[in-house]
């Protein structure tokens, strides 16, 4: 059985009057172990599957079942990291990263312990008593990482988190997590990313999903068997074939 | 014709219909001699407001204008308009009255303009700092495609910043109108050593009502009446102005709750966000700036002029240290600590019952679709509410409870709260829903709820707004403390001890201007040192922290 298993997904919103359909009948399974992209164009819906998927918002028809039981509410074992960082701007990063555990009533030591080291997991140690509105866009994202994995979750979700970043900012942190999601001391290793980049998708995903345009309907699902470190393989034909070939289904 | 436009004007049609039923069964059922007067007092208080209202317009356009467009003259202007503002409007009206009479003694037209004048002083900040905030806010990119293409000077000013600030002007005009009404029972009916002045009018007929006639019915009925008048011209002027710039289509206004609930609630939102963006925000900016001393010195010297201009004139040029010392040591002035003390509690307590209000009724607003449907609509009508007209109402039923002094002690802070409240919740009400929604899916996703998610998330976003919301409430809870601690009329003048009652005594009582310049000086002084020390700190130490939307 699969660890995620998104089925018969279908969700709408009403705009002035009318009812628009973002998703249709998603059905697909996430494996264990597995780093998913789902790309698509924008509007397509894919941000709101993650949603739903972290139990943010809930589907008109369809369930997503982990671990066998259905979602329908946000869970410890899902968490996720946004796309403008989601940092409380009141709170230093070592608080807000502490925040979402003294939710879940782990003790105060433990906390500051486990804090402690997804900080400097991130290197952020000699900024944890600093605000977010002193830290760089790269840094902010990172504290949005370590708050995340803070809590062991299972699966880690990321909408678009390198779209508000700089290239080159973007571009190291891309490592960052993929070094993270490869760490076998970490429990976290279930990353499901949304992103509109088709280079970053392939860059970093072992299987993509490929979204059409509004409403939103699984077009692709393709396995990317790039060797790792991908780095070493960017300028590769098997790269830019496989960008080619998403790109192609996208704006068929 | 479009539908919305028809449904507009058949809104229009009724509300009307219901202000013209409304004054023939005024007139046909109260029996009151000067009932008929009706209608002719009200065209004169609406003339003398709106009057007021464009002059106000011009004056806070112009000024507004040239403030944003020469530094020098904002250098002193700023400031300078800031120290005014935050003189209790009703601290000085006593002097502004007796300047007035003096310069047409005898005739109704001193009276006249000296209403005009005070609530002048009250309508024209919204729209001057309104207007300096919004050319303010205007995008650095439209000003530079402005000079790439060479548009400058007049040119600059039609095509750039009027149609730029249109928003703000209509959300300033609403205040001021509302600031308006809120004044206008004071400007209309006033005791000043010994003698009465009054003017015909809505609001002199009211007060009328209550202490010539002795007749509270008629009081409250007046009282709904201008409610319903001020509502239904802000809802068939003000609000579709405002409809009309920010969206496209026509939208029926005149729906109080009982026509359309849903309707209501989102004009009363999209109110909020503009008098939010427009006033809200603006007014304590401009106090949070840090004026340089020459600013500060030049600014108040050109105020204590303009005052000692006034007290000179009053006191037909009489004028020496003598005098000055004989008017002020009265041996009233010892206890002003101690009225200070009383004052300043009076406030606190009227504050903190509002600041809980407020965020309670706040939040709830923000965050339930039902507890909005109830409280936009209060909001709506508790701003209409001329609140200094309530005073001789309220205070004629609570004293018969409570005796006297203890009821007008009651009295004061009743209306103190009423006052304070509304400031403090549409601040709330628009920091609530101006929380991103990023940061509500965090709250979401890493499980915050209940007493979490007010402590963590909802209390240090709204802080920035509430401060800004307590400086403007203590601004106005200064002006109506000075009316509230003092009931002149009556069969003997009744007063509680305090810097208001103190005021009131020498001012309108005695006429001796010079104590009461003084006292409005350590007034003055007292708001000015709040807002420094207090209001300014709170400000820069929560501004940091404050979520870019």
């Amino acid at each position: 059985m699969a660890l995620l298993e998104v089925k018969n997904i279908t969700k709408s919103f009403i705009s002035e009057g009318k009812k628009i359909f973002v998703l249709e009948d998603i059905n697909f399974g996430v494996n264990k172990d597995e780093f998913l992209v789902l790309v698509g164009p924008s509007g397509c819906g894919k941000s709101t599957l993650l949603r739903i998927i972290g139990g943010l918002e809930k589907p008109d028809i369809g369930k997503v079942f982990f671990h066998g039981e259905p979602i329908i509410a946000p869970t410890f074992e899902i968490t996720m990291i946004f796309q403008q960082f989601g940092l409380l701007p009141w709170k230093t990063v070592l608080e807000n990263v502490e925040l979402p555990m003294e939710i879940h009533r782990i003790e105060p030591k433990k906390r500051r312990e486990i804090a402690l080291r997804f900080i400097k997991d991130v290197d952020l140690e000699d900024f944890k008593n600093t605000y977010p509105y002193e830290l760089s866009g790269g840094m902010k994202q990172r504290v949005g990482i370590a708050r995340a994995l803070a809590l062991q979750p299972e699966i880690l979700l990321m909408d678009e988190p390198f779209s508000s970043l700089d290239a080159l900012t973007a571009e190291s942190l891309r490592k960052e997590v993929l070094d993270i999601w490869t760490d076998k001391t970490n429990i976290t290793d279930n990353f499901i990313m949304v992103t509109h980049s088709i280079d970053e998708a392939v860059y970093m995903a072992d299987r993509i999903i490929v979204f059409s345009a509004r409403p939103g309907k699984i077009i692709g699902d393709i396995q990317i068997d790039i060797p790792r470190p991908r780095y070493k393989y960017e300028r590769c034909k098997k790269f830019f074939s496989l960008v080619d070939k998403i790109k192609k289904l996208i704006t068929k | 014709m479009k539908k919305s436009l028809k449904i507009y004007l058949l809104s229009f049609i009724v509300g009307i219909l219901f202000l013209i039923v409304l004054y023939s069964l005024i007139m046909n059922k109260v029996k009151n001699p000067e009932v008929q007067n009706l209608p002719y007092y009200t065209f004169r208080t609406l003339l003398r407001i709106t009057v007021t209202l464009l002059i106000s317009l011009a004056f806070g356009l112009s000024f507004g204008i040239l403030v944003s467009m020469s530094k020098k003259a904002s250098m002193i202007i700023t400031p300078t308009f800031n120290i005014m503002q935050s003189i209790p409007i009703l601290g000085y009206f006593p002097a502004v009255l007796i300047l007035f009479i003096s310069f047409f003694p005898g005739r109704v037209i001193g009276l006249e303009l000296a209403s005009i004048f005070l609530l002048f002083t009250s309508m024209v900040w919204s729209i001057f700092f309104g207007v300096v905030g919004a050319i303010k806010s205007i995008p650095i990119n439209i000003i530079d495609a402005a000079k790439a293409f060479n548009i400058k000077g007049l040119r600059f000013v039609t095509n750039v910043i009027i149609p730029a600030i249109i928003p703000a002007l209509i959300s300033g005009s609403i205040l001021a109108w509302c600031d308006g009404w809120f004044f206008m029972i004071a400007a209309e009916y006033i005791t000043y050593a010994g003698k009465i002045y009054s003017l015909p009018g809505l609001g002199s007929f009211l007060a009328k009502s209550v202490y010539v006639y002795s007749d509270t019915n008629l009081a409250i009925i007046i009282l709904v009446l201008i409610t319903a008048i001020v509502m239904f011209i802000n809802h068939f002027t003000w609000h579709r102005l405002m409809d009309k710039v920010s969206s496209t289509g026509y939208m029926p206004l005149f729906k109080l709750g009982m026509f359309s609930l849903k309707e209501e609630k989102k004009l009363t939102k999209r109110r909020f966000q503009l008098h939010f963006k427009f006033r809200h925000k603006i007014l304590p900016e401009s106090k949070h700036k840090d004026y340089s001393l020459r600013q500060i010195i030049i600014s108040v010297s050109i105020v204590a002029l303009i005052f000692l201009i006034a007290i000179y004139t009053i006191n037909k040029g009489i004028l020496n240290l003598k005098t000055i010392k004989e008017s002020i040591l009265v041996p009233e002035t010892f206890n002003l600590p101690v009225y200070t003390f009383f004052t300043l509690s009076r406030l606190t307590i009227a504050y903190l019952i509002s600041l809980c209000l407020a965020i309670l009724m706040g939040v709830l607003a923000a965050e339930h679709k039902k507890f909005a449907t109830i409280f936009y609509p209060l909001y709506d009508i508790g701003q209409a509410v001329p609140i200094l007209a309530l005073f001789p109402i309220l205070f004629v039923y609570l004293s018969q409870i409570f005796g006297g002094r203890m009821g007008l002690e009651i009295t004061a802070i009743i209306m103190l709260v009423l006052d304070m409240i509304w400031y403090m919740f549409l601040n709330v009400v628009a920091a609530v829903k101006s929380i991103p929604e990023e940061t509500r899916e965090v709250s979401k996703i890493f499980g915050f709820k209940g007493m979490n998610r007010i402590r963590h998330i909802i209390l240090p976003a709204i802080l920035p707004a509430l401060i800004t919301g307590s400086l403007l409430s203590w601004g106005t809870g200064w002006n109506t403390i000075i009316f509230a601690e003092y009931m002149p009329h009556g069969k003997e003048p009744l007063s509680i001890p305090g810097l208001g009652s103190f005021l009131s005594k020498e001012g309108y009582e005695k006429g001796n201007t010079i104590l009461l310049v003084f006292i409005l000086f350590i007034i003055s002084t007292i708001i000015i040192l709040m807002e420094k020390f207090i209001w300014d700190k709170l400000l820069s130490k929560t501004k940091k922290y404050e979520i870019e939307a």
